[in-house]
């Protein structure tokens, strides 16, 4: 056996903290990120950069951001896209109206705290009320969002209906500038991206496993108890509300600039949000890396069901038809999964791996 | 434990629930360093009392005084920072959390560091960390959890999970401690081992304990003073000798021929 998870003996509260307490985890996870930042770039080509990997990474930050507050606190929340919304307009608008030496990562960090407060904003009304009926709310932040920005041309500078964003965005520095490198190219897009969402999922991870993440999850299990030992359930909520429209703000700077490198209101619509909640419902509510499981799962499905269905079946049927069968497959899988899985993807891995843990003698 | 001065006042409180009224103009005072026992038969306003006192509840009518402060009106919070701790009848763990989690946020007004230092794990979250988690074992090792630290609360039997949520109670070192029913639904070892864990917080860190329970055996072993409510008012108050021999108590519990 390689991967043991005894012979780890700890000796210290901080030991029992670390992030990884297996070795042989830590040492996978370098392995991984070492790949992901210097091998990637090389060998993927411009379609998996710009297709695959860079909108999982956008995606994956705006469903970790409603991980973070459906997941770990319980409030349910379906204005995912109008944060986003608000956190890509807010990018443009920084980097478009501010001095040459504002850089996208900051400019992101600035338009996800903006976002942020607008999120306490819409989150107000979950002083009041739980569950179901806060969806209205947070309903309200989606429609909001595409309202104001479309009543507003100012922030989209005055286009029609999309705008390009322009390239010098990108430079960092002036990095590009002076070693004569392609800071607009999907390599370059897809490195800012992976760091950006490692810093994020870093920080969310950190934050869970601390004080701060504890009253998230004491607020979501049960809030009079929470009240009683004494955790501030109204600054509780609204600092959830805070950080994970932070997040879904970013990851919306994030789906505009390395993605799609359009900014357009319609990027936004109600669809969206929906997508981003089955992302973390698959990927498992209250997990951080189930947030990315999910994304994985949600955006690549369809993409590689209709391409298994189009291998199997070209010629013998309708394309549409084919296609429409790969979704409803799709649809079946994701039902089955759920039933027997409600934790999701997360809780998936974590059964699987206790099986193997116990395996082959479960009793 | 010798008992002290009043630590809390409770004084003519009056509770209405829509035409129900809960509590109707009761008042008593619990001593510092006391094991104060509420006893009652089902209905009789007892837990909703202790929600009172601990302001989950407001009264309509009446005042609560906690060490020198009234704190009627304050939030449960605000209570709990007074120094306040309790437990609930139906078990209030937060499910989802480890028995380790669980107890962790009992710690929760100890913490200074702000969510971003925790976020990026820096100096003084690091430390409160390693801190409030020495603090957590010890509690572990006074109810003996050791060996579920890391269990998910859910999965514990209910035995277990009234003694994780006395630990929680316990580590925000606490001068007063409510407990609701405790030792319900416990066999009798496990009865034995609560009422040894009461009267050793009672003694070894002083708290104060004001606790409902039913098992009279019990109450009448261990507290200092018993309060009986029934139907919201309040029909015996004193040593559990004085209450075991008030005629209007002994009504109460068996019933009287009319």
């Amino acid at each position: 056996m390689i991967y043991r998870e005894t012979g780890t003996f700890i000796t210290s509260y901080l030991e029992d903290r670390k992030l990884f307490p297996i070795p042989f985890d830590k040492w996978a996870m370098a392995v991984f990120m070492l790949f992901m930042i210097f091998v990637v770039p090389f060998i993927a080509s411009d379609y998996w950069l710009a297709a695959h990997l860079i909108p999982i990474l956008a995606y994956g930050t705006a469903a970790l951001g409603l991980n973070l507050l459906t997941g770990m606190t319980g409030q349910l929340s379906l204005g995912t896209a109008g944060f986003m919304c608000f956190g890509a307009f807010f990018t443009f608008n920084i980097m478009l109206r501010s001095p040459e030496w504002m850089n996208l990562p900051l400019a992101m960090v600035l338009a996800g705290s903006v976002t942020g407060v607008i999120g306490i904003i819409f989150g107000l009304p979950s002083i009041r009320i739980k569950g179901f009926y806060l969806l209205v709310s947070t309903l309200a932040a989606q429609y909001f969002a595409l309202w104001f920005f479309r009543s507003y041309p100012y922030f989209l500078n005055y286009a029609t209906a999309t705008v390009t964003l322009p390239d010098h965005h990108f430079d960092l520095f002036g990095i590009g500038e002076t070693f004569d490198v392609d800071m607009a190219s999907f390599e370059a897009k897809y490195l800012m991206s992976l760091g950006i969402v490692t810093a994020l999922a870093l920080f969310a991870k950190n934050l869970m496993r601390s004080a701060t993440g504890r009253n998230f999850m004491a607020v979501r299990d049960m809030d009079i108890a929470a009240s009683v030992i004494g955790i501030p359930v109204i600054r509780t909520k609204m600092l959830a509300f805070f950080v994970s429209c932070f997040y879904c703000g970013v990851g919306g700077a994030l789906f505009c600039y390395a993605y799609l490198q359009v900014l357009g209101i319609r990027t936004f619509e109600m669809n969206r949000s929906f997508e981003i909640l089955f992302m973390a419902i698959i990927g498992g509510l209250g997990s951080i890396a189930g947030s990315f499981y999910g994304t994985v799962l949600v955006y690549e499905f369809p993409i590689l069901f209709s391409w298994a269905g189009d291998y199997l079946f070209k010629g013998a049927f309708d394309t549409a038809v084919v296609d429409n069968v790969a979704k409803i497959t799709y649809g079946i899988l994701i039902i089955a999964l759920l039933i027997r899985e409600p934790g999701g993807l997360a809780a998936l891995w974590a059964t699987a791996k206790q099986k193997l843990r116990t395996w082959p003698f479960p009793h | 434990m010798a008992a002290g001065n009043p630590i809390l006042q409770i004084d003519n409180i009056t509770l209405v629930f829509g035409g129900v009224t809960a509590l109707n103009g009761i008042s008593f005072d619990v001593a510092e360093g006391e094991i104060c026992a509420v006893i009652g038969p089902n209905g009789a306003g007892k837990s909703s009392m202790l929600n009172v006192i601990n302001g989950v509840y407001v009264p309509q009518e009446g005042r609560v005084v906690f060490k020198g402060q009234d704190c009627t009106r304050m939030r449960p919070r605000q209570i709990a920072q007074l120094g306040m701790a309790r437990t609930f009848q139906n078990i209030g763990l937060f499910q989802g959390m480890t028995v380790l989690e669980n107890i962790l946020t009992g710690r929760c007004m100890k913490i200074r560091s702000t969510w971003l230092e925790q976020g990026l794990n820096i100096g003084r979250a690091r430390r409160e960390e390693v801190e409030n988690r020495r603090a957590v074992e010890e509690v572990i090792e006074f109810l003996h959890l050791q060996g579920i630290r890391k269990t998910p609360v859910g999965k514990l039997p209910y035995g277990l999970q009234k003694r994780v949520e006395l630990a929680r109670a316990l580590v925000a070192e606490p001068t007063m401690l409510l407990q609701d029913e405790p030792m319900t639904g416990m066999n009798l070892e496990e009865k034995k081992d609560m009422s040894c864990f009461a009267l050793e917080i009672n003694r070894e860190y002083g708290t104060t304990i004001v606790l409902i329970e039913h098992d009279m055996s019990v109450v009448m072993d261990i507290s200092d003073h018993v309060v009986v409510l029934d139907y919201g008012a309040k029909i015996g108050d004193g040593t559990p000798d004085e209450v075991k021999n008030n005629q209007d108590v002994i009504d109460a519990y068996l019933g009287v021929t009319h």
